[in-house]
């Protein structure tokens, strides 16, 4: 689903990614970790297709130019504060996925405690609200591929568990995630397969060996999951 | 090295060529009827002319090049000749008024070439501005190889605009009897020396910032591998 | 279809937002009164003069009010990442250039409507009104015209730092030949002999406005990118 290859990325003279490599299949969560400043939201960026990597490759299938089937949230919310709640989603499925609207909007709402306020405008809203809108909107997208920065800050633990219930759902029905975050907690419960930056190469992932793949995944999640 | 033996014999032939071509200007040609020796200014100021064209042209091409293969040699390259062509033109808008004051008895006239220089000039200005406002390296080259394409594509619009504009504008009197044949040579010859000082000044220009390119490039890979 | 469906969406968007925040109109609004009220105090417009200096003072109000509301409708998409919507969807970066073009101008033709009656009541110039359809010609031509590089422009200055500085120094320069061809055609317009026509400088906004949106189509996907 999405594949990258040896992504190197300096900004100025620092060197901030260093030849990292990863791959996230169809129906599988990719759980990144990684102390503050070890170069996740950059590999995000950089797989989302927003920011150009120095060096490698970024690959998922179909037209590589053609990202309405991508949806990346980063630290900000992507919303325009002076619409309403359903007008910035009327927007926001307007230029994506036109008719094929999902109905299940009312329900969707209710769940992330948003249906009260449909007719606020966002910069009304708390800053918790306005997260969950950014990600509710993702998970009505009808996307493929979701590449999630911190998806869970600002949330208090109701809504971690809504949002998890909605990460497997997607991941049953064949949709591929790609998060990052610091919470080991939240991470481990979802993580199907789990990567750590450390001064921007993956920690454990230095044997390029596909076949001892499993057995770095095993020793990643003994070592941060236990 | 061979190219620095090609650029010691430019070097070498322009120490020979710009002196002619002064020496040519002021005893050689003949002295203008109407405006007398004044007219002399005319040679250098229309070399140093097409001596901006020449660099705000490598500019725009450049610029393409940049958007095309995103590789910073050809941004380097873009604001180099950038550079010397906002000299020139700065010398232009200079000699132009020097040239004005005695013969049309103005500072400044609106005449359209004059203007559409002038207009470059400040939207080089305004593509160096925008450069300085940019930090991160590979925007600053989009950015401004924007702006160089955006800003060349204008010369002949506003040269269009400028002529319709001030429709009588003051009419040189070589245009109507023609120039006197030595005149033109003179002319080419200064224009040649002057063309080919231009590329010398932006190759040379070029060189350094090139350079500079290269140490910055170098520092990264020396940084990369202490980690 | 898609492209047509996916631009009127963003004008819609923008239009409503305008709506509801008022930004980019007030600012153009209050600056263009600002404006011809200095322009009074500094050369005294009177009856016998106003037919000459109408069409210039009117211009340059165009274009600095013009300049200053489209630094501001690009700011919308920079606020909270909100663009990043737009990169994930199905919207090309020509619909999403052609979309702020129109918003940009719909914008610009309220500021000159306004400027306009302002200059009527102000200066006692009744003119402007009786020759308004021939007006609409060259102030559509040529508000298409700084619409087309103020919009390309305002989002390059919001990627810099001291964008709206830069901005006038960037957009003055570029739109001369607007400025003259309006200058001109209005001039012709309100004061020109019977058999005048201001063709020749509809003609220059013409090709300005072809050549610049043509360029600009193609230019403006190398702004948006990070």
């Amino acid at each position: 689903m999405l594949r990258l290859t040896d992504i190197g990325k300096t900004y100025g003279l620092r060197p901030v990614l260093k030849g990292v490599n990863a791959r996230v299949e169809k129906g599988e969560i990719f759980v990144l970790f990684g102390h503050n400043g070890a170069g996740k939201t950059t590999l995000l960026k950089i797989a989302a297709g927003i920011m150009p990597p120095t060096k490698g490759k970024v690959e998922f299938p179909g037209n590589q130019d053609d990202r309405s089937r991508i949806f990346y949230l980063g630290h900000r919310n992507s919303l325009y504060g002076e619409l309403t709640v359903l007008e910035n989603i009327r927007f926001f499925l307007d230029i994506r996925n036109g008719k094929e609207r999902t109905t299940n909007l009312r329900e969707t709402l209710t769940d992330f405690g948003l249906w009260q306020r449909r007719n606020d405008p966002v910069k009304a809203l708390s800053q918790g609200m306005k997260r969950r809108l950014a990600l509710m909107k993702g998970l009505i997208s009808g996307a493929g591929l979701f590449i999630l920065d911190e998806p869970f800050s600002g949330l208090d633990i109701r809504w971690k568990d809504t949002l998890i219930e909605r990460f497997m759902e997607i991941r049953k029905n064949g949709g591929s995630l790609l998060i990052a975050t610091h919470l080991v907690h939240e991470g481990c419960r979802i993580a199907d397969r789990i990567g750590l930056l450390e001064n921007g190469a993956m920690a454990f992932l230095e044997e390029r060996e596909r076949a001892a793949e499993a057995i770095i995944q095993e020793r990643l999640k003994n070592e941060i999951c236990r | 090295m061979k190219s620095g033996k090609i650029i010691r014999g430019i070097i070498l032939l322009l120490a020979i060529l710009l002196p002619a071509s002064f020496y040519l200007i002021f005893q050689v040609a003949p002295s203008e009827k109407i405006m007398g020796d004044v007219q002399r200014i005319f040679y250098l100021h229309i070399s140093l002319a097409m001596s901006a064209y020449l660099g705000f042209g490598l500019l725009f091409v450049s610029s393409i090049l940049f958007l095309v293969k995103k590789t910073l040699y050809w941004d380097t390259l873009a604001f180099s000749a950038g550079e010397v062509g906002l000299l020139f033109s700065t010398l232009v808008l200079i000699t132009g008024s020097l040239w004005a004051r005695p013969v049309w008895n103005v500072w400044w006239t609106w005449d359209p070439r004059l203007v559409t220089m002038l207009i470059l000039w400040f939207i080089y200005i305004g593509y160096f501005m925008l450069r300085k406002a940019i930090p991160e390296r590979m925007k600053r080259a989009r950015y401004s190889a924007i702006i160089g394409i955006l800003g060349f594509l204008d010369v002949p619009v506003v040269r269009l605009a400028t002529k319709w504009w001030r429709s009588i504008h003051p009419r040189l009197a070589r245009e109507g009897g023609g120039l006197d044949p030595l005149m033109v040579k003179v002319m080419l010859f200064s224009l040649v020396t002057f063309l080919i000082f231009t590329s010398l000044l932006i190759y040379i220009r070029f060189r350094v910032a090139w350079a500079e390119e290269r140490i910055n490039e170098i520092f990264n890979d020396v940084e990369d591998y202490n980690g | 279809m898609r492209f047509a469906g996916n631009t009127l969406a963003i004008v819609r968007k923008d239009i409503l937002l305008e709506f509801r925040g008022k930004e980019a109109l007030s600012i153009m609004i209050f600056l263009s009164l600002l404006l011809l009220v200095i322009f009074n105090l500094a050369v005294d417009i009177q009856s016998e003069n106003v037919a000459s200096l109408a069409s210039g003072i009117l211009w340059v109000v165009f274009a600095f009010s013009g300049i200053l509301g489209m630094g501001k409708t690009s700011l919308s998409e920079r606020d909270d990442g909100a663009y990043l919507n737009i990169l994930f969807s199905t919207v090309s970066m020509e619909s999403f250039y052609i979309a702020k073009v129109i918003s940009n101008l719909i914008f610009l033709l309220l500021m000159e409507v306004f400027t306009i009656l302002s200059f009527v009541i102000l200066f006692n110039y009744e003119r402007l009104i009786r020759t308004f359809p021939a007006l609409a010609i060259p102030l559509l031509l040529g508000s298409l015209g700084f619409s087309i590089v103020g919009t390309l422009f305002s989002f390059l200055s919001t990627g810099s730092r001291f964008g709206e500085i830069i901005l006038p120094f960037l957009f003055l320069p570029l739109v001369v030949p607007v400025l003259i061809g309006g200058v001109s055609a209005t001039d012709i317009i309100l004061n020109g002999s019977p058999g005048e026509s201001p063709a020749k400088w509809l003609k220059v906004l013409v090709v300005f406005d072809l050549l610049y949106l043509f360029i600009s189509l193609i230019l403006f996907r190398h702004i948006v990118e990070e």
